[in-house]
């Protein structure tokens, strides 16, 4: 029954590369790009220090609107831009366009929620001491929610595994295209039980370890 | 020290405007410990928080050492805001950082360089008696310990001025008398203007030489504790100041 396994190990091996490639250039931009953008999201809301109802309505209804589109639409629908951006469509680089602005978005979400909860009171202390909006960002709000955007960072990292698996739709290779190509539109039930066991095998260690790290963060 | 020239604060609502502060003048003398006593809702901490422009007043201005600070640049008010301290009732200190961390907060954003910092740090655990909790966490401190740090970072930057809103409201009675002694302490040896915010007139009566009483939005009287004791006039007064049968014999139904 395993005899599929030991003539696709290469290909595993592959995958597991190209889902590592996905999963990390675009957490990288989600933690570049979704960090600032949560900040925006958090300071021009309601009741904060720049509230601004009109870029605030703005920045959240495209926030909303990429988090509301289905991944697979998502994925066809930027493969314009994909091609612009890295010059092909096909490929782990390829569909990191669309996985990078999805999780962007998402993290985004999270670091705003996880920015809500310092308190209000610990801001204005800041503010009463002099602070700067730049220094309240880094060594008030940031630093306060750590924690907070640590496990934001393992959900999103969680559910890029999952969306990844649909990368296969562009070339984009990877464990869950593994599993459709082989487990499910040729019936080896064996590929699909291992890509399934290493699919939680690698839920598991980034739950882990982003517990663990955001434990070992929090001193509150 | 404090010049508060007919001050007004109103929030705009579906009702229209609401008026938190009515246009109020009130002026704190270098070096002496004010109290603003009054019931919730009276508009204290509204007052108390235009001191240093958290609350941005309506209408008027706001003088403190000589400043006009409604009329500062936001890099000004920075600056003027690292000279007037503030603690609160519910401390908020930075969970994240420690004791220590905590005081060198203030030092720290307004650029004083990492060896004078550690230096005035240690000097202001010193002087609220907490040397042995510098690296402890918020979490792991009482509550009385961390209005001491509240103080000690309030300090750290050598005020002329220090705002307590409520300081001691969220503690036991005992470790209430503790931290008056400390801010009387505070006001004795660096001479620090204090200006302290409570609904307890036990509290104010404790430290305070003179104190202004609010109710609905407006100072109705301004008292001297100190010597002879100055009689209350209005009711509101003589009911905060305890002074019950009085204000039953004015006829007032409160209790
Ligand atoms: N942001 C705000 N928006 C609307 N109304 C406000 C706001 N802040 C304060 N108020 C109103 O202003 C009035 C004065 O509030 P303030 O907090 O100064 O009272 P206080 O005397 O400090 O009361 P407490 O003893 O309960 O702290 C209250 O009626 C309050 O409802
Ligand atoms: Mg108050």
């Amino acid at each position: 029954m395993f005899d599929n396994l030991l003539s696709l190990m290469p290909e595993i091996g592959l995958a597991i590369v190209q889902t590592g490639v996905m999963l990390f250039i675009s957490m990288c931009c989600a933690v570049l790009f979704g960090i600032p953008l949560g900040v925006f999201l958090y300071f021009t809301g309601r009741g904060q220090i720049f509230e601004r109802p009109v870029l605030f309505r703005i920045t959240n209804y495209v926030v909303n609107t990429v988090r509301s589109l289905p991944f697979v639409i998502l994925l066809v629908a930027l493969i314009p831009l994909t091609r612009v951006m890295v010059g092909t469509t096909i490929g782990p680089v390829a569909a990191a366009v669309p996985l990078s602005i999805a999780s962007t978005a998402y993290f985004a979400r999270l670091v705003e929620q996880s920015l809500r909860e310092v308190p209000k009171g610990v801001i204005e202390a800041a503010l009463g001491m002099g602070a700067t909006p730049l220094q309240i960002t880094w060594k008030v709000l940031l630093a306060e929610a750590r924690s907070g955007i640590v496990l934001g960072i393992t959900l999103t990292t969680i559910s890029l595994l999952s969306y990844s698996a649909m990368a296969g739709i562009v070339g984009g290779g990877g464990i869950g295209d593994l599993a459709i190509r082989f487990g499910y539109y040729r019936f080896q039930t064996d590929v699909m039980i291992l890509t399934v066991i290493l699919l939680i095998i690698f839920v598991q260690i980034i739950q882990f370890s982003g517990n663990f790290l955001a434990r070992l963060l929090d001193k509150r | 020290m404090i010049v508060l020239e007919q001050v007004s604060k109103s929030y705009r609502s579906k009702d229209g405007l609401i008026s938190a502060v009515a246009p109020t003048s009130l002026e704190v003398a270098e070096g002496e410990i004010f109290g603003i006593i009054g019931q919730s809702g009276a508009g204290k901490s509204t007052i108390l928080r235009m001191m240093n422009l958290l609350e941005a007043p309506t209408t008027g201005s706001v003088i403190v050492n000589g400043r006009d600070l409604t009329k500062c640049s936001p890099q000004e008010l920075r600056v003027a805001r690292r000279s007037i301290g503030m603690i609160f009732q519910h401390f908020y200190l930075l969970q994240n950082r420690t004791a220590a961390d905590n005081i060198a907060f203030p030092l720290e954003i307004s650029g004083v360089p990492k060896k004078n910092r550690e230096q005035r740090v240690k000097q202001c655990l010193e002087i609220v008696g907490l040397e042995d909790k510098a690296s402890a966490y918020p979490a792991q401190l009482s509550g009385g310990q961390k209005q001491r740090v509240a103080i000690a970072r309030a300090l750290a930057t050598e005020p002329k001025v220090l705002l307590c809103d409520e300081p001691t409201s969220a503690l036991d009675p005992q470790t209430t008398g503790v931290i008056l002694e400390f801010i009387r302490d505070i006001n004795k040896r660096f001479g620090v203007t204090i200006v302290l915010v409570s609904h307890d007139m036990e509290v104010v009566k404790h430290i305070c030489g003179r104190i202004a009483v609010m109710e609905h939005g407006s100072i109705v009287e301004t008292l001297d504790l100190s010597g002879t004791g100055q009689k209350p006039t209005t009711e509101i007064a003589k009911l905060l100041l305890g002074d019950r049968r009085e204000a039953l014999k004015g006829g007032v139904a409160y209790v």
